[in-house]
């Protein structure tokens, strides 16, 4: 795979020669789910001092202030400080020993990075699973029953109906708005905000329901029921009221009302979140078909997309790569030789908590607590920034310090509607890439099983 | 002496039908990656030499319209995991190979592994819309062995829909040298042109060439004649790729031939023209039958048009179309599992399951309708070997078409199976034509190359690519054409005794073409107000294609001319 925009972007002095007020120019943003790849970044060497436009997510990401790092190691094995080298070697054997190995993590890697993950676990025949979160659920979904969807300029260019199904985006994802959804004006919206009927549904009134048109409160572990009937009420069949309350808690009035509003779309959107943590797999599956299931209805009478909110990092590249290089987005098990994929049986997080993993490596910062509830300890290797790298109930036996993703690696990432963006380093890092340290690995595997 | 990084490929059969070479024992040397002149020494020594006496040598396999790589390619591996499971789905990891699965939609690897298997080393796909490109590419760079190259969607943008009304046409062509650039791409694709956007606006289907898009108020006439003479006046090397109006309509004949004669004087190529040669009427589905007579006619009296056939196969596949209508419909009629993905200011993007069952007379006709286009194009250079993969079915099925068409026992034979229907509504059974090696060879690479403007690919010549496929004949064509003994792709032997050895990276064929500046510019800032992404983050840069090689057209390298 090539890599993208391996150096440093050229920085355009605005200062007389003096490094302060370098600006970079566009920068894509992974700190929320919108990724947007407009931000104009003002630094001073390797410190990034102003970010435009304001967005007190991409503030948090960008102007973070680090410790001092200088004196970490590039990694360290059992805790003695080690090489690129001696780590990468002490990961292979440890993973050329493995029986059940699992890669798992990846959720901010690059696309490259994944890639080199897929590639190193089909090496030595391990689990390769990136934290998707919600995505599994809509994978699954997706094979069941498909979906109806579309890039996020479609909703800025025809959305006439916005809906925000259990999303609040005002308080988690603070430019959808302006950029995507809901104010921007659009070539079939020219009046941008009022071209637009915005409609929340959600289980409280949320910073974005006071910012809608219209709120329904629902009880979200029921919102299956309530995506059913919606789908039969726009098919236009007859339902029994005291059945609708029973099911769905909610007066059929209101449902009818809501059906209505969808119908009337002459192009809707629908931004669904599915519900939380306490859902399973199986019913946010169910949820999502179902939800899927009322905009592929909506599209016998008018145009309807359904759009995910987008999640901060990459999980969706991270499927992408999946499901290019092995025909499954998710969970992928190369034990055997050849992808095998069955979420919910080969997932990384279902088979640690059985004890299936004997060596796990975590890509990035996310899958680190799923080695806490293990049982049976599995050898950990970790490639992840030094900020993951503090006390863990886990024994680390290999740490491997890496640039961060978004702020210091080039690669590219993908928003949760399909379009891939160029990360550029917008900062150097004294640490490897994960991709390197991924490529390293893999050819120390290599070498071991070679001498 | 011994002439380093050379190969020897002795006593083979050659089939060379661009060098007027048809089936003769001739040489053929190759060095660095390209065919050369036999050195003057006769005895002079090879690195390698293979034996080929009594196989038959050929280019490498050409694919002028398939769909390998990008966001539809990849939304179908992620709808279908039921087509992955089970011993022969899946290509376990050897050593320097990758691990994959297969189904109608193979992983990006496999795809390359499996066209190399067959003998093909180059595959176009033909339908990327632009901001689809990078992952498109970054697929690319994960499908080894053939070269690729992509085809843009043109026909529903709106920066060309703008342009095709208001503009001049020197606005359009920079929009489309604009639009090749940022993409990485080869050449200009139309999907229903002005259709899709229609349908994305939910509004009524447009049904004839001189219907006007809502909104855009232009006809696909207009976008169609536009783009193509766009694509001839920036010398690209291929022609406007048309997949025209009313795909798998019954009844859509007439605006097949419709839509050829709106670009007259022009090269056009036309995109799987199975689906498009349909007799009967979209409320009497019953009047079914093939109106391939009046299209071939026009194709075969007008040296502007080529064709690839887009044939049906029986079988388990997954359709995939840039025309969301389209798929839409097939869901609806089929009641099977839908994915669609509207793409801004671009296109659409629809995948369907679909199974063509022998049983099934419309199908059965399709299949028929399909052999019926090879058997009657007079001049095979105007016709290319496809299966719009994997629409119509797989690319895998390419060596059992290649059998019906050298043996016309092998098509009675089957024709007797299908239903009575197909034997009264397709005249497949009185067509006695025979292919002949030489022709296959023109239809599966001499053929498209040349569609292509590929002057390195399709032939043997001295400066050819050294692309070669090397078959023993076999009284089974299709066991022939699916195990060829030997594939050679640069120069380095692939398949080496049956076997797939190497699988090294293929390049990424670009078309070279002016690009201005100012226009340029100008459309950066339209695309800063329209799309959700920075105009510096749709445009590409070069080192995120893998392998690039631009191609500039050469002059005389028509479709028309005669080899």
């Amino acid at each position: 795979m090539p890599d993208p925009r391996p150096d440093l972007p050229a920085a355009t002095e605005t200062d007389g020669g003096n490094d302060v007020g370098a600006v970079i120019e566009p920068v894509v943003c992974v700190a929320c789910g919108c990724l947007c790849d407009d931000l104009v970044l003002t630094t001073n060497g390797d410190r990034i001092l102003a970010i435009e436009p304001r967005c007190e997510r991409a503030e948090a990401w960008f102007l973070e202030v680090r410790p001092d790092e200088s004196n970490l190691a590039l990694a360290l094995i059992d805790g003695r400080r080690a090489t690129l080298a001696e780590a990468a070697t002490r990961s292979a054997e440890l993973l050329a020993v493995a029986r059940a190995p699992q890669i798992l993590g990846l959720g901010g890697s690059t696309n490259q990075a994944v890639a080199a993950a897929v590639q190193l676990a089909d090496l030595i025949g391990a689990v390769v699973d990136p934290a998707s979160g919600p995505a599994v659920a809509r994978n699954v979904a997706l094979a069941r029953t498909g979906r109806v969807s579309a890039t996020l300029g479609e909703v800025k260019n025809r959305a006439d109906v916005v809906v925000f199904w259990g999303a609040d985006p005002v308080r988690t994802h603070p430019r959808h708005w302006e950029r995507y959804s809901v104010l921007p004006a659009g070539r079939f919206v020219p009046q941008g905000r009022t071209g637009r009927t915005v409609i929340v549904v959600d289980d409280r009134r949320t910073a974005t329901a006071e910012q809608a048109d219209h709120f329904v409160e629902i009880d979200r572990t029921r919102e299956f029921e309530a995506f059913w009937t919606l789908r039969a009420l726009v098919k236009g069949l007859d339902v029994d009221p005291d059945r609708v309350r029973r099911n769905t808690g909610l007066a059929l009035e209101h449902l009818r009302r809501l059906a209505g509003l969808l119908r009337a779309a002459r192009y809707g959107a629908l931004f669904h979140a599915p519900p939380g943590d306490s859902a399973t797999l199986p019913e946010t599956a169910a949820v999502t078909e179902a939800a899927n299931g009322l905009v592929r209805e909506l599209n016998r009478h008018t145009r309807f997309v359904i759009l995910g909110i987008g999640e901060p990092g990459n999980p969706s590249g991270a499927q992408a790569v999946l499901a290019w290089q092995t025909g499954f987005p998710a969970s992928v098990d190369l034990a055997a030789g050849f992808p095998e994929s069955l979420p919910g049986v080969t997932s990384a997080a279902d088979r640690l908590k059985r004890g299936e993993a004997d060596v796990a490596l975590v890509v990035g910062a996310a899958g680190r607590a799923l080695l806490d509830e293990a049982p049976g300890r599995p050898a950990a290797i970790v490639i992840g920034p030094p900020a993951t790298s503090g006390a863990t109930s886990q024994e680390v036996a290999v740490l491997c310090h890496a640039a961060i993703p978004g702020l210091e690696e080039a690669g590219t990432v993908m928003r949760a509607d399909g379009v891939a963006l160029p990360l550029r380093p917008v900062r150097r890092s004294r640490f490897p890439t994960e991709r390197e340290w991924l490529d390293a690995i893999h050819d120390a595997v290599l070498r071991g099983e070679t001498p | 002496m011994i002439v380093p990084r050379t190969l020897r490929i002795a006593g083979g059969r050659l089939v060379d039908p661009a060098n007027g070479i048809h089936d003769e024992v001739r040489d053929v040397w190759i060095e660095g990656g390209r065919v050369i002149d036999p050195p003057a020494d006769p005895d002079a020594k090879t690195a390698r030499t293979i034996d080929a006496r009594g196989s038959v040598v050929m280019p490498g396999g050409v694919d002028v319209h398939s769909h390998i790589a990008g966001s539809k390619v990849n939304a179908a591996r992620m709808l279908r995991p039921e087509e992955r499971r089970g011993p022969g789905a899946v290509w376990p990891r050897k050593r320097a190979f990758r691990s994959g699965t297969s189904g109608s939609v193979p992983s990006s690897f496999v795809t390359g592994y499996q066209y190399a298997g067959l003998g093909y080393t180059t595959a176009v796909d033909a339908a990327i819309p632009p901001l689809g490109a990078r992952q498109a590419h970054l697929e690319f760079a994960n499908t080894p062995v053939i070269d690729k190259a992509m085809l843009v969607l043109m026909g529903n943008h709106h920066a060309i829909l703008d342009r095709v009304r208001g503009g001049s046409e020197e606005q359009l062509r920079q929009a489309v040298a604009w639009l090749l650039d940022c993409a990485g791409g080869y050449g200009v694709k139309l999907v229903n042109p002005g259709g899709v956007e229609q349908w994305k606006q939910g509004k009524a289907r447009l049904a004839t060439w001189d219907d006007r898009v809502a909104h855009f108020d232009v006809t696909p006439r207009q976008i169609a004649l536009g783009l193509a003479r766009a694509a001839e006046q920036l010398g690209l090397p291929h022609p406007v790729h048309m997949h025209g109006m009313n795909l798998g309509l019954p009844g859509n004949w007439a605006t097949t031939l419709e839509g050829m004669k709106a670009v007259e004087g022009h090269r056009v190529h036309l995109a799987h023209v199975q689906f498009h040669s349909y007799g009967g009427s979209p409320d009497q589905t019953g009047d079914f039958d093939s109106q391939v007579g009046p299209l071939v006619d026009y194709v075969n009296t007008n040296a502007n048009v080529s064709v690839d056939v887009g044939q049906v196969v029986f079988g388990e596949t997954t359709s995939m179309t840039a025309d969301g209508g389209v798929a839409q419909y097939l869901a609806n009629v089929t009641g099977r599992k839908w994915l669609s993905l509207d793409v801004e200011q671009e296109d659409g993007c629809g995948v369907v399951p679909i199974t063509y069952e022998d049983r099934n007379s419309v199908h059965a006709l399709q299949w028929a309708i399909g052999l019926e286009w090879f058997l009657r194009v007079d001049d095979p250079w105007r016709v290319a070997l496809s299966t719009d993969h994997p629409n119509g079915g797989s690319f895998l099925s390419y060596p059992q078409i290649i059998a019906l068409l050298m043996d016309r026992g092998l098509r009675v034979e089957m024709l007797g199976r299908l239903p009575q229907r197909v034997r009264e509504r397709s005249p497949l059974g009185y067509l006695s034509r025979e292919y002949s090696l030489s022709e296959i060879a023109i239809i599966t690479r001499a053929g498209p190359a040349r569609m292509l403007g590929l002057h390195r690919k399709g032939h043997l010549g001295p400066g050819a690519d050294a692309d070669v496929a090397i078959y023993a004949p076999d009284d089974d064509r299709r066991r022939m054409f699916a195990l060829p003994r030997y594939v050679i792709k640069a120069g380095e032997v692939v398949v080496d005794d049956g076997e797939l050895r190497s699988a090294p990276d293929g390049r990424t064929l670009l078309a070279g073409c002016e690009v201005d500046p100012a226009g340029s510019a100008e459309l950066d800032r339209w695309l800063r107000q329209e799309a959700t992404v920075h105009p510096a983050h749709f445009r590409l840069d070069r080192d995120e294609i893998a392998r690039p090689e631009v191609v500039i057209s050469r002059p005389g390298c028509g479709v028309s001319s005669k080899g």
